[in-house]
């Protein structure tokens, strides 16, 4: 058996009167790729805004690569190899692409902003070593010819792209993808499925966390599934699993008549 | 070169200080603020006040002072700085009354609204301030191609987003801030040496506001644009006093006529003059090619 890398033990959030999760729990271990699936408003995203902590649970814990990151800040989980993508694309527009994956390792490059001022030696050298780590990343993802464009100016499909390299570049422990096909014609869905079997491959360690809607992209790449409806997890299970399931069936298509 | 042309220059470099440290913290972090002529305004009368009553050379107090407007921005930065941004710039104009505030309750030393005017002389005063004009610049410059710059830029477009990498939002601005605040307080110290005189009214809200104006005249993401802006600008009713039409002087215009290029900016370039372009040589290599062939191909016509 694998490490585990993230563990959540009864979650708990609500808003207001609305329980957008409850009592949910899952397990990732090094390499796994794991999906998250659920109608509109079943509190997926919630639960990435949780575990990202961008929102503090009411209830139960979080341990993250052996940490326990309940109370933690966002930005120290984000430095302990936690990174994710958003459901909007959010990439920086006044940065080119390449710059756009180089802030991703600025917050961990030592150098003081004086040295930055005045040119130091040290900043020469961190510079080279960011630029060289985001280029190589970018080689990998195919994406390297698109370095010195604005993102606002490319394709949907490739924006997305872009924005999973920025999360891949730090070699974080774990990936958390925010539907990534959200918006996506299924041609670039289709793009996109070749594109993270190829991520997978290059980068064996790192685990996936995936919220999807679009079924073909989740039963295609997913190892293990949960389905998620009001808060509650309905269903867990391997995809040919998931697909049979009557309690998901019912959830997704409604109740007979 | 006549006294004349020595008051244009200083003039302009200072312009060019001022909103070098602006575009740090405007453009790059996103931080607009209506009080960094205060720090104009510590740094110069610490610097002219101390050297006058305690009888100390002056780059020894013109460090004190620029050492303090630091300090301050420090200390106003760590609260107003967790505020949203338009409550932040509303914070800064009432920052930037309360220190001229002051000025003028320490009348006794700084002589009020009258002005104070025992500024020593110092030689070679435009070599000194262009030098300055010129580290300023490079340093800006250094800090938008730093890590430090694309993490503002980062952060100036998405808050979330930019701590989602690890970058400690919060910790940068108040960074940023002190940085900006120390070059505006250089230009304070500038700003005296050259006039001679330092009252209360050369540093009040409309002497910030005109450095904003500068700054998004000439691009507000592009520290070339803002440079040529804070000079043009800065230069343009000088050049008007020459100009006459229909027997009036352009000169008695000029609040006309910068409001008229200002809607004009603000209508046909929102991003304005520069835009985010800058001045580099892969660019000006870019130029020099593309009139090459312009010039062939008028040559084979």
């Amino acid at each position: 058996m694998k490490e585990c890398i993230l563990r959540i033990d009864n979650l708990h959030k609500n808003f207001g009167g609305v329980v957008a999760v409850d009592a949910f729990n899952l397990e990732v271990r090094i390499g796994e790729l794991m999906g998250i699936i659920g109608p509109n408003g079943a509190g997926k995203t919630t639960i990435f805004n949780l575990i990202s902590k961008i929102y503090e649970p009411d209830e139960g814990t979080i341990e993250f690569d052996g940490q326990n990151i309940t109370h933690k800040s966002q930005i120290q989980v984000a430095r302990m190899g936690l990174s994710r993508t958003f459901q909007n694309v959010r990439l920086f527009s006044g940065l080119s692409v390449l710059d756009n994956v180089k802030v991703a390792l600025d917050a961990k490059a030592n150098y003081s902003l004086l040295e930055a001022m005045f040119l130091l030696p040290r900043r020469w050298k961190r510079e080279k070593e960011t630029t060289r780590a985001a280029m190589e990343c970018l080689t990998l993802l195919n994406l390297d010819e698109f370095a010195d464009r604005q993102p606002g100016n490319l394709p949907y499909g490739l924006q997305r792209r872009v924005e999973i390299a920025r999360a891949l570049v730090s070699n974080p422990k774990l990936l958390m993808l925010d539907e990534p096909a959200a918006g996506l014609n299924p041609e670039e869905v289709f793009q996109l499925i070749d594109f993270l079997h190829e991520m997978r491959e290059k980068y064996p360690q790192t685990a996936i966390l995936i919220i999807e809607h679009r079924m073909e992209l989740v039963m295609n790449i997913c190892e293990y599934i949960y389905v998620q409806d009001f808060g509650k997890t309905i269903a867990k299970g391997d995809p040919t699993e998931i697909q049979n399931n009557p309690a998901v069936i019912k959830a997704y298509l409604g109740e007979e008549a | 070169m006549s006294a004349y042309q020595i008051s244009l220059i200083t003039l302009t470099c200072i312009s060019v200080i001022t909103v070098s440290g602006v575009f740090t913290m405007t453009s790059l972090a996103g931080m607009f603020s209506l009080g960094q002529a205060a720090y104009m305004s510590i740094s110069a009368y610490l610097t002219f006040c101390l050297a006058r009553y305690l009888n100390l050379p002056i780059w020894l107090t013109a460090i004190v002072g620029i050492v303090m407007s630091g300090i301050v921005a420090f200390i106003i930065s760590l609260p107003s700085l967790r505020l949203r941004r338009d409550y932040f710039a509303l914070l800064s104009v009432g920052f930037g009354g309360m220190v001229l505030a002051i000025v003028i309750l320490l009348g006794k030393w700084t002589n009020a609204a009258v002005g104070f005017s025992k500024i020593p002389k110092v030689n070679h005063l435009v070599w000194i301030i262009l030098g300055i004009t010129v580290l300023i610049v490079f340093v800006v410059r250094n800090i938008k191609y730093s890590r430090f710059g694309r993490m503002c830029i980062a952060l100036k477009t998405d808050e979330i987003a930019a701590r989602s990498f690890g970058i400690n939002v919060y910790g940068l601005k108040v960074k940023i801030y002190v940085v900006a605040s120390v070059i505006a307080a250089v230009g304070g110290i500038c700003f005296g040496l050259r006039n001679r005189v330092i009252a209360p009214d050369s540093f009040d809200w409309s002497a910030s506001a005109e450095m904003q104006i500068l700054l998004f005249f000439g691009g507000t993401n592009s520290l070339t644009g803002s440079v040529l802006s804070a000079a043009s600008l800065k230069l343009l009713p000088e050049f008007l006093k020459g100009v006459s039409i229909f027997g009036m002087n352009l000169h008695d215009f000029r609040t006309t006529i910068y409001c008229i290029l200002i809607i004009l900016i603000i209508n046909f370039r929102t991003k304005g003059l520069m835009g985010e372009k800058e001045l580099s040589f892969k660019l000006i290599q870019k130029l020099a090619k593309k009139i090459n062939r312009t010039v062939k191909k008028g040559g084979s016509k």
